[in-house]
């Protein structure tokens, strides 16, 4: 008996693992429907802080998830409460519209003139907010799609 | 057509590549999302964080022929983020529903292929972390050494001998006189 080059044994776990767990279809529906949220233009806040990545350091008592987006000198910075609301800020403060939407929902909420915000909702995931600024006629910010 | 033109046609805003980005890279982002063992509703909402990831992303990837990489390390960091994150609020997030082939399982599998049978009776038993490096391997299209060392966090260098032994202990739990030429032709 010939035994089963490696070459060969991963090409038959490759066909194993598609026959018993291939992708499910609405996982390539969602797929294909999310070509609808592209956004060529529009500016892209980032995360450049999220707890979940931090590893290292004191991890206090309070275990609320806390992001930082940024983009062009402006930061939003969320805290998830009691994993079902969602409170930020924006640095620098700014009065204005904040929405938070999935793929079916957008709800939204203004920021005060600190720039303190607050969803009392935490949409199924994935979300983004995103920061209107029609006051000075520029695009709105959308924040990477996340799960939070 | 190659994912350089691919993604160009995306830009200019055609669904039909789009939609063809996601045949071709839809298995791959599955395989490195399920190589993480989250729930199935945690794997879904990476997968698709991914995928909405991509189409705000698409006209800004600066190598559009390393799209495979992007996808892979991707997939990578938002299962982390859900792992380090949403685990230490409520555990559902790793796995508990997820369909992982165990041997009590793969009784009911939808396969009569012999050959395959042995195969997932043989992964199953093998430890997650081989579990993980075998599901990588086996992508479409494949990922290349550097793109599963940085999923699995570990040095370049250590992927292929990694494989030669996880492949060694796959084929010690294969049943003597499998043979795969004789069953899948």
């Amino acid at each position: 008996m010939n035994p089963i080059h490696d070459d060969e044994l991963v090409d038959l776990v490759g066909r194993a693992l598609r026959t018993v767990d291939p992708v499910p279809e609405h996982v390539l529906d969602g797929a294909m429907a999310a070509w609808t949220w592209r956004t060529i233009d529009a500016e892209l806040a980032q995360i450049v802080f999220d707890s979940a990545a931090e590893l290292t350091g004191v991890r206090s008592e309070v275990m609320e998830r806390q992001l930082t987006f940024q983009v062009g000198g402006i930061e939003i910075e969320v805290m998830v409460v009691d994993g079902s609301r969602l409170v930020g800020q924006l640095v620098p403060a700014m009065a204005t519209t904040i929405t938070q939407a999935n793929e079916e929902r957008t709800i939204s909420t203004r920021s005060d003139h600190l720039g303190r915000f607050s969803f009392d909702e935490l949409l199924p995931h994935p979300v983004r907010l995103t920061v209107h600024r029609p006051h000075d006629g520029r695009p709105p910010i959308h924040t990477v799609w996340m799960v939070f | 057509m190659e994912a350089q033109e691919l993604l160009r046609r995306v830009v200019d805003g055609d669904q039909g590549a789009w939609d063809e980005v996601v045949r071709q890279f839809g298995g791959l982002v599955w395989s490195v999302a399920r190589s993480f063992r989250l729930s199935s509703a945690a794997t879904d909402d990476v997968v698709q964080t991914v995928w909405l990831r991509l189409a705000e992303h698409c006209g800004k990837i600066r190598q559009p022929e390393r799209l495979a990489s992007w996808l892979a390390t991707t997939t990578r960091n938002e299962a982390l983020r859900v792992i380090r994150g949403q685990s230490r609020l409520s555990p559902s997030a790793m796995e508990d529903d997820t369909v992982e082939p165990t041997a009590s399982s793969i009784e009911d599998l939808v396969t009569d292929d012999d050959t395959l049978r042995a195969v997932l009776i043989a992964f199953a038993k093998l430890s997650p972390d081989d579990q993980a490096l075998l599901r990588l391997l086996c992508a479409v299209p494949p990922l290349d050494y550097e793109s599963i060392a940085e999923v699995l966090g570990r040095p370049i260098g250590s992927i292929g001998p990694t494989r030669a032994r996880c492949l060694d202990r796959l084929r010690r739990l294969l049943p003597a006189g499998l043979n795969p030429k004789e069953e899948l032709t």
